[in-house]
């Protein structure tokens, strides 16, 4: 029921990805929440992973929830051309 | 070795090397002025990246070595993890010299001292705080091969635009995963995108792997970005000039603008996709016109301003497989003119020196043809109010204007003269332990190439000699009332159809009396004679001045100046010295445009016409009896107000005919040698005073004593161009008879 919770990193960028990856992957087929109001920066290469986890969690039809996106990082993923819910897979949820 | 195509390339390297390095040391001096635009940086940044980008496609390794490290330092910068403090951009000016370095080293395959190398790389280590990791080679040659970008040319189905819709672009950019390792983050881009109008941002998701697949270093996402604008797609590629080689990019027009035109206006025509480089890099730098471009078809970019039917061979052209290091080192001198190619950049050509030459010849020779047809003309007595002269006087006038306009294009401006200076200024300054400023103007003071490269030995000795000899000591300074920072001053202007330099410090001046007793002392004048200010200041061009090294260390001047002036003579230049005391000392270098053409005087001499370059004479007179005094069986004397001057008969000399047993009524052109002597020099009569072409004899004669080259003159007969100097000297007969003086 209740999903586990991974902080993200402040910021987003090169070196931050690939421990995002490795810990986001510990999490694998499993519902997850993504504590992400401590990011306040998002770079293409952890976006990528974010991308990456929520297409897995998808097919895997499992939940994967991103809380707490500052306005900020809002904003900053509307420049990528995507929103919060591009980071989510809802399937149960909903 | 000229037929190797990869020599050319090569050499076309190491010509864009230069270029770069100009505009890294624009930016740096911009920066040192403190100049804060993030541009500035840029500037800097591309143009090292862009050197070694080239260098690893030549596998040069030490310059790619270095270049990776400044370009990271540099990188710092840009990123704004690193203050571009005074001590930084002092370190990066050395960082830019040692490039220089490496670059000439390269390219001439020589060996280069590693100890400044190793130095300036440390010190740019010790910035960052730590070793900079080499780099790994795949980004020199990570190239993805060239695809054709057809896909639009469908223009018929339903995404074809429809005649009449807004203008916008379309920009497809996928990140590589040298995109990211080098810091790029492609959120600033398409944010930078959005300043070109209303943008719809869509992420391409379609190659995302899932997690467990995913490699984060790598690109695995990417965009389409369409824009609602106005703006030419160089515009937009500008947001991704640094990212040039990184990501594939393709941006295309889209929209109708030209309504009614044929098929052939469709953007599939018009559309730029160079996969692993990105177009950018070359639309400036095509604009600036590089075009011994390996790249056979550099103008679609150029042309995609004005974007009707000559874009279509653009797409059958795109496949040339560009060499591997021409879009990475393009890119800077599209980087330096980057602000500039948007509004519009000065289109340039870069032509063969040796089709310059042949062209200049060929004026020449018209030059001359002109002026056997006037001598015809004037031979056939007709009248000056004919048609014929009057047409003869517009010929004229435009064979003027071209031979001047012929001139120009071999011009350059002496700004990469400037900037080696500047290097000089740096390096003796840190030598001798002075903080100077060294200011520039009139950078862009055009001189025949030809003479910027001969100027350059000369201009080094005289700035090293101003930092070293002109400036007081700081402490000197300081006590004289004056700011601790020296001032050397460079600057060159056109005047009266010559170019003037002008060296200038603001140190305590020309110690004359230490100067006059260092001459006297080396017996280089009689002591005790009265000479004026303007006189001492000349003794330092005196070869045997030179050698006086004591005189340096008594803040005089002179070492090697008499090497400095016969460089400049050997250019028809001249230089004179002025100076004040505690105000400065200013060397003044006047030089012609060109060495192609020579205004020189046309003498006889034994039957034979001759030209002396106008230059070399003092002044001419006629010799009368009283003025001539015999010595010994051979010589004779000339005497000409306070001094007896040798008489050398230029017919006897040069072999026309044995000596005359009286000069008297004959011409006498004096001529001042560089060593101060004077020699006269008789001919039977003065002709006129005319420019002549010169024509080189070197190649066909090799070198001929006391001949320079030869020319052709309106009659059709060719004139020996005399080198008075060589003359003399070969003669021997000029040292001996120096400074004779009747007062002392």
């Amino acid at each position: 029921m209740s999903a586990a919770s991974l902080p993200l990193p402040a910021r987003l960028d090169l070196p931050a990805a690939a421990p995002l990856r490795e810990a986001l992957l510990g999490h694998e087929g499993k519902p997850l929440s993504i504590d992400a109001s401590p990011c306040e920066s998002i770079g293409t290469p952890g976006l990528q992973v974010l991308l990456a986890a929520a297409k897995s969690w998808r097919e895997a039809g499992v939940s994967l929830i991103v809380e707490g996106l500052s306005d900020d990082c809002t904003a900053q993923l509307a420049i990528f051309g995507l929103s919060p819910d591009d980071l989510c897979s809802k399937e149960l949820a909903e | 070795m000229s037929n190797d195509p990869m020599a050319e390339i090569r050499a076309s390297f190491f010509i864009e090397c230069e270029e770069l390095l100009e505009s890294l040391q624009d930016g740096l001096t911009a920066m040192d002025d403190g100049d804060t635009d993030s541009e500035t940086i840029n500037v800097c940044f591309r143009a090292v990246h862009s050197i070694k980008g080239g260098a690893g496609a030549f596998g040069l390794e030490d310059l790619v070595r270095f270049a990776h490290r400044f370009e990271t330092v540099m990188d710092e910068i840009r990123n704004g993890r690193l203050e571009p403090t005074r001590d930084t951009i002092a370190l990066f000016f050395r960082g830019a010299d040692v490039l220089y370095d490496i670059v000439r080293a390269s390219r001439d395959g020589e060996s280069l001292d590693t100890a400044t190398t190793e130095a300036v790389l440390g010190d740019l280590e010790a910035l960052v705080g730590g070793v900079i990791e080499e780099e790994e080679a795949e980004e020199e040659i990570d190239f993805a091969p060239m695809t054709l970008s057809l896909d639009p040319i469908d223009d018929d189905s339903g995404d074809a635009p429809v005649e009449g819709t807004p203008p916008g672009l379309l920009i497809r950019f996928h990140p590589a995963a040298e995109l990211f390792s080098s810091g790029n983050e492609p959120r600033h881009m398409l944010a930078a995108l959005r300043d070109l109008g209303e943008i719809t941002t869509t992420c391409d998701l379609s190659k995302l792997p899932a997690l467990a697949d995913l490699a984060p270093e790598e690109g695995a996402i990417g965009w389409e970005v369409s824009i609602a604008t106005n703006a030419k797609k160089e515009e937009a590629a500008e947001v991704f000039e640094f990212v040039d080689g990184l990501c594939e990019l393709s941006i295309e027009a889209t929209g109708t603008p030209f309504a009614g035109l044929p098929d052939l206006d469709s953007p599939a025509f018009d559309n730029i996709v160079i996969p692993g480089t990105v177009d950018d890099g070359e639309a400036p730098e095509t604009a600036a016109g590089e075009e011994s471009e390996p790249d056979p078809e550099p103008e679609p970019v150029a042309a995609t301003p004005a974007p009707p039917p000559e874009a279509a061979p653009t797409p059958a052209a795109k496949p040339a497989p560009a060499p591997v290091a021409k879009p990475q080192a393009a890119a800077p001198s599209g980087g330096k003119d980057a602000k500039q190619a948007a509004g519009g950049a000065k289109a340039t050509v870069r032509v063969d020196l040796d089709r310059i030459e042949r062209l200049v010849n060929l004026v020449g020779e018209l030059v001359i043809n002109q002026a056997m047809l006037s001598q015809s003309v004037a031979e056939a007595g007709i009248p000056a109010n004919s048609a014929v002269s009057s047409g003869l006087e517009e010929f004229l006038q435009l064979t003027r204007d071209i031979q001047e306009s012929v001139m120009m294009i071999r011009a350059q401006p002496v700004k990469s003269l400037f900037q080696r200076m500047s290097r000089i200024v740096r390096e003796s300054s840190a030598m001798v332990g002075k903080s100077v400023r060294f200011i520039t103007d009139g950078e862009q003071t055009e001189i025949d190439k030809t003479v910027i490269e001969r100027l350059a030995d000369p201009l080094t000795h005289m700035v090293r000699n101003a930092v070293d000899h002109g400036l007081e000591t700081t402490e000197g300074r300081i006590a004289a009332g004056k700011p601790a920072d020296g001032v050397v001053t460079l600057t060159a202007a056109h005047k009266s159809g010559r170019v003037v330099l002008e060296i200038k410090d603001d140190g305590g001046g020309i110690n004359r009396e230490v100067v006059k007793a260092k001459a006297e002392e080396k017996g280089l004048i009689p002591p005790g004679v009265p000479m004026s200010d303007q006189e001492i200041d000349n003794l330092l061009f005196l070869p045997g001045f030179s050698t006086a090294k004591e005189v340096s260390d008594l803040s005089g001047r002179g070492v090697g100046m008499d090497v400095v002036r016969s460089s400049i003579q050997a250019l028809g230049g001249r230089v004179t010295i002025t100076s004040e005391p505690g105000i400065g000392t200013t060397f003044s270098i006047s030089l012609p445009l060109t060495l192609a053409v020579l205004d020189g005087m046309v003498v006889e001499a034994g039957g034979e016409i001759l030209v002396v370059p106008l230059g070399s004479i003092s002044e001419t007179l006629t010799l009368q009896a009283s003025d001539m005094e015999q010595l010994g069986a051979g010589t004779q004397l000339v005497r000409i107000r306070e001094e007896f001057v040798p008489i050398l008969d230029m017919a006897e000399k040069l072999g026309f005919r044995s000596p005359l047993a009286s000069y008297e009524g004959s011409s006498v052109l004096l001529i001042a040698m560089e060593d101060n002597t004077r020699s006269a020099l008789v001919v039977d009569r003065i002709v006129e005073q005319r420019q002549v072409v010169i024509k080189g004899l070197q190649e066909s004669y090799g070198r001929i004593p006391g001949i320079a080259a030869a020319t052709i003159l309106g009659n059709g007969r060719i004139a020996l161009i005399l080198d008075p100097a060589d003359l003399i000297a070969s003669a021997g007969s000029s040292r001996t008879m120096q400074a004779l003086d009747l007062a002392g």
